[in-house]
């Protein structure tokens, strides 16, 4: 093992402070990176396991819920004709009001600061002890027919057939705490009763808690489109593999009135929507410039000190003739791996973030490229410091070690 | 023996000479001469004691000497150099690497390596194969008897094993110069004891030149030539043989 290496394990508690920098460095751009691309993946989801191999969106769109959004009724005729088309069904949505249901007398309790804590010891069990909430929601429709253009393909049967009856709705497991409901409660939705029938997995609701309920039980609440425009549409094509060129065909003849995607080019169109973001953008920037500038400064000063403390030892060294090329070398190996050590701690760090965010109903995502992005960026900062501490060893000055 | 001691061959020739050596401070507004002309030289096989009082330039000289300090005036002389300090620093690194060891009062090693590491790393920069390092450090630290400690951190060693492992590295080296600056002052008389017996033998057995600052006059015992300096000038030089059973009594 390397000079550098062995003195990197061994006297490990002197690089503390510099692993961690670089820790929280590469925490602080890492978490933001996987909480925005937990955010969009929340959003593709949908498109992803949708069943719809080709959409239609308004002409401006630049993603699903991104622009424009609705295509004139009229069009749906058009896109059937397509030879290969199977089935075409407008996206539909609203959103509104939403109150949980909370026994009078409990209700009253759990309202009172005195007892809250009580109360809502309870945990929030289906007979109560929830405090009433008032929450804005998102409606997703689906048709609730196996296999529908309209169904995500990972919803079950038994999961559509609860959606069949009336009134029913679906939500996510991280809403549920938001929502103050369980299972099996009633609620109500713009001042209507409506009953939770079933619990998704999977579908993280981030900005806005999402019901997701049958086209019929839409209309029933009187909410559903009936206008000259409708949803974005959703299109079942024969064959699959053939999305590509239908979405070309359909372009084709599109005349401006809307514009066809594959789902897999929404999809991807919609995960860099987000980075696209001026604001993100800024954010993430100040954050990889600050975590640049807070990292580099400990690194550098912890590097110092623990160069300095091994001084003597270096100019024994130089006494011997190992040249100061040589030690140079030997702190860039020695940054190196400091910044290694901090790519792992970081990495680590993230981790447990992630799990603690991901249990608190906000799903972090994180990709290869930004995961290397930022051990890069670790990197640099490691080696920069390592750079920066290079002036110390002038004073490994052999001719002191004689006197 | 080992196959180590054949430059032995060389006994008695001079291995460093100085000339007129100059050395002078300047601290604020004053510069004080810490070498006053001095002419040095040091032979292949001898322990060349170098004592003084305190001051007196001792530690300048051998600094001077061995490429560490360089002289205001003066010429030194080194093994195939004719003028050490004519040199680009970079050689005179070289030189240091290739011929020289240093033995100082404090041992100077990394924490983080073991007695065995500490010579490897020093023989790598030397150009050593790793395994024929790893032969040469285990002969070297055999020869100071730590065979048995080879693989223990300073942190687990005596003071006395410490300066052994310093000596180890120097010694695997198979340096032609060595240079000790109070190598015992900071060991007790057992283990000083055990420090120039090592001397001795790195001068009597593989022919280096060994010039040794101390303070301690029990030390002189095992020199073959003791030179006395005092504010930066040479005293006396005394050529006496030496007593390699004497011991180092409290
Ligand atoms: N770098 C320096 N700057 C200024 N003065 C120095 C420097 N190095 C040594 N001196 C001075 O030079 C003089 C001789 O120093 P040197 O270290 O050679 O003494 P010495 O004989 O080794 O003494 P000791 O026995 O105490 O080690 C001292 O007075 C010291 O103060
Ligand atoms: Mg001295």
């Amino acid at each position: 093992m390397s000079l550098a290496l062995s003195t990197l394990i061994y006297e490990w508690r002197r690089y503390m402070a510099a692993v961690v920098a670089l820790a929280f460095s590469g925490l602080l751009i890492l978490a933001q990176v996987g909480m925005f691309m937990g955010i969009g993946r929340a959003f593709t989801a949908q498109i992803d396991r949708a069943r719809a191999d080709v959409m239609i969106l308004a002409p401006g769109a630049t993603g699903l819920g991104n622009g424009p959004s609705g295509v004139p009724r009229r069009i749906l005729p058009t896109i059937y004709r397509h030879p290969d088309v199977v089935q075409v069904a407008p996206l539909d949505g609203s959103g509104g009001r939403f109150q949980n249901i909370v026994p009078a007398d409990e209700a009253a309790e759990a309202q009172n600061p005195n007892q809250r804590t009580g109360a809502e010891g309870q945990g929030g069990g289906q007979q109560g002890g929830e405090r009433r909430r008032m929450e804005f929601v998102n409606v997703t429709v689906v048709d609730p027919i196996p296999g529908y253009v309209t169904v995500p393909t990972d919803y079950s049967d038994e999961l559509l057939e609860a959606l069949r009856r009336p009134y029913a709705v679906a939500v996510d497991e991280t809403a549920l705490r938001r929502l103050g409901v369980q299972l099996g409660d009633k609620a109500l939705y713009n001042g209507k009763t409506i009953e939770i029938a079933a619990v998704t997995r999977g579908y993280p609701n981030m900005m806005q808690a999402t019901l997701i309920m049958s086209r019929d039980t839409l209309r029933m609440l009187g909410e559903a489109d009936t206008g000259p425009r409708v949803g974005p549409l959703m299109v079942k094509l024969r064959d699959a593999s053939r999305a590509d060129a239908v979405a070309a065909q359909l372009n084709a003849q599109a005349g401006g009135q809307y514009r066809a995607w594959t789902r897999t080019e929404l999809a991807r169109a919609n995960a860099n929507l987000m980075f696209q973001e001026q604001i993100i953008g800024v954010m993430l920037g100040f954050s990889v410039f600050l975590g640049l500038l807070i990292g580099i400064a400990i690194t550098w000063q912890t590097l110092r000190g623990a160069i300095m403390a091994n001084i003597k030892e270096f100019a024994s060294l130089r006494a011997l003739g190992v040249s100061m090329p040589s030690l140079r070398r030997v702190i860039m190996e020695l940054s190196f791996w400091v910044g290694v050590a901090g790519i792992l701690a970081a990495g680590a760090l993230t981790w447990g973030v992630g799990l603690l965010a991901g249990a608190n109903g906000v799903p972090m995502a994180f990709s290869a490229f930004w995961i290397g992005m930022v051990s890069v960026l670790l990197l640099i900062i490691a080696i920069a410091s390592g750079f920066l501490s290079l002036g110390v060893l002038k004073n490994s000055q052999p001719a002191d070690l004689l006197r | 023996m080992t196959p180590k001691s054949t430059i032995s061959g060389r006994h008695g020739e001079v291995a460093v000479a100085a000339e007129g050596l100059i050395k002078r401070f300047k601290t604020g507004r004053t510069t004080i001469e810490v070498l006053k002309g001095v002419d040095f030289d040091a032979r292949h096989g001898d322990l060349t004691m170098v004592m003084g009082p305190s001051g007196s330039g001792k530690s300048t000289l051998i600094a001077a000497l061995s490429g560490l300090l360089r002289p205001d005036e003066g010429k030194v002389a080194a093994l195939d150099q004719p003028n050490l300090w004519k040199l680009s620093d970079g050689k005179i690194d070289r030189f240091r690497l290739e011929h020289c060891g240093f033995i100082f009062q404090g041992f100077n090693l990394f924490p983080a390596l073991t007695a065995l590491q500490q010579v490897t790393t020093v023989l790598g920069y030397q150009g050593a194969e790793k395994g024929e390092a790893r032969q040469r450090a285990k002969a070297a630290l055999e020869e100071v008897g730590l065979g048995p400690r080879m693989n223990q951190r300073p942190s687990e060693l005596s003071g006395g094993e410490k300066q052994r492992v310093a000596i180890a590295r120097c010694l695997a080296k198979n340096p032609q110069l060595l240079f000790a600056d109070e190598p015992t002052s900071a060991l007790d008389g057992e283990n000083g004891q055990v420090v120039v017996r090592l001397l001795r033998r790195a001068a009597t057995e593989h022919g280096a030149a060994v010039v040794c600052v101390t303070h301690d006059p029990r030390l002189e015992a095992w020199a073959d030539r003791i030179i006395r300096i005092e504010d930066g000038r040479i005293l006396e030089d005394q050529r006496r043989t030496p007593d390699p059973n004497a011991t180092l009594s409290h």
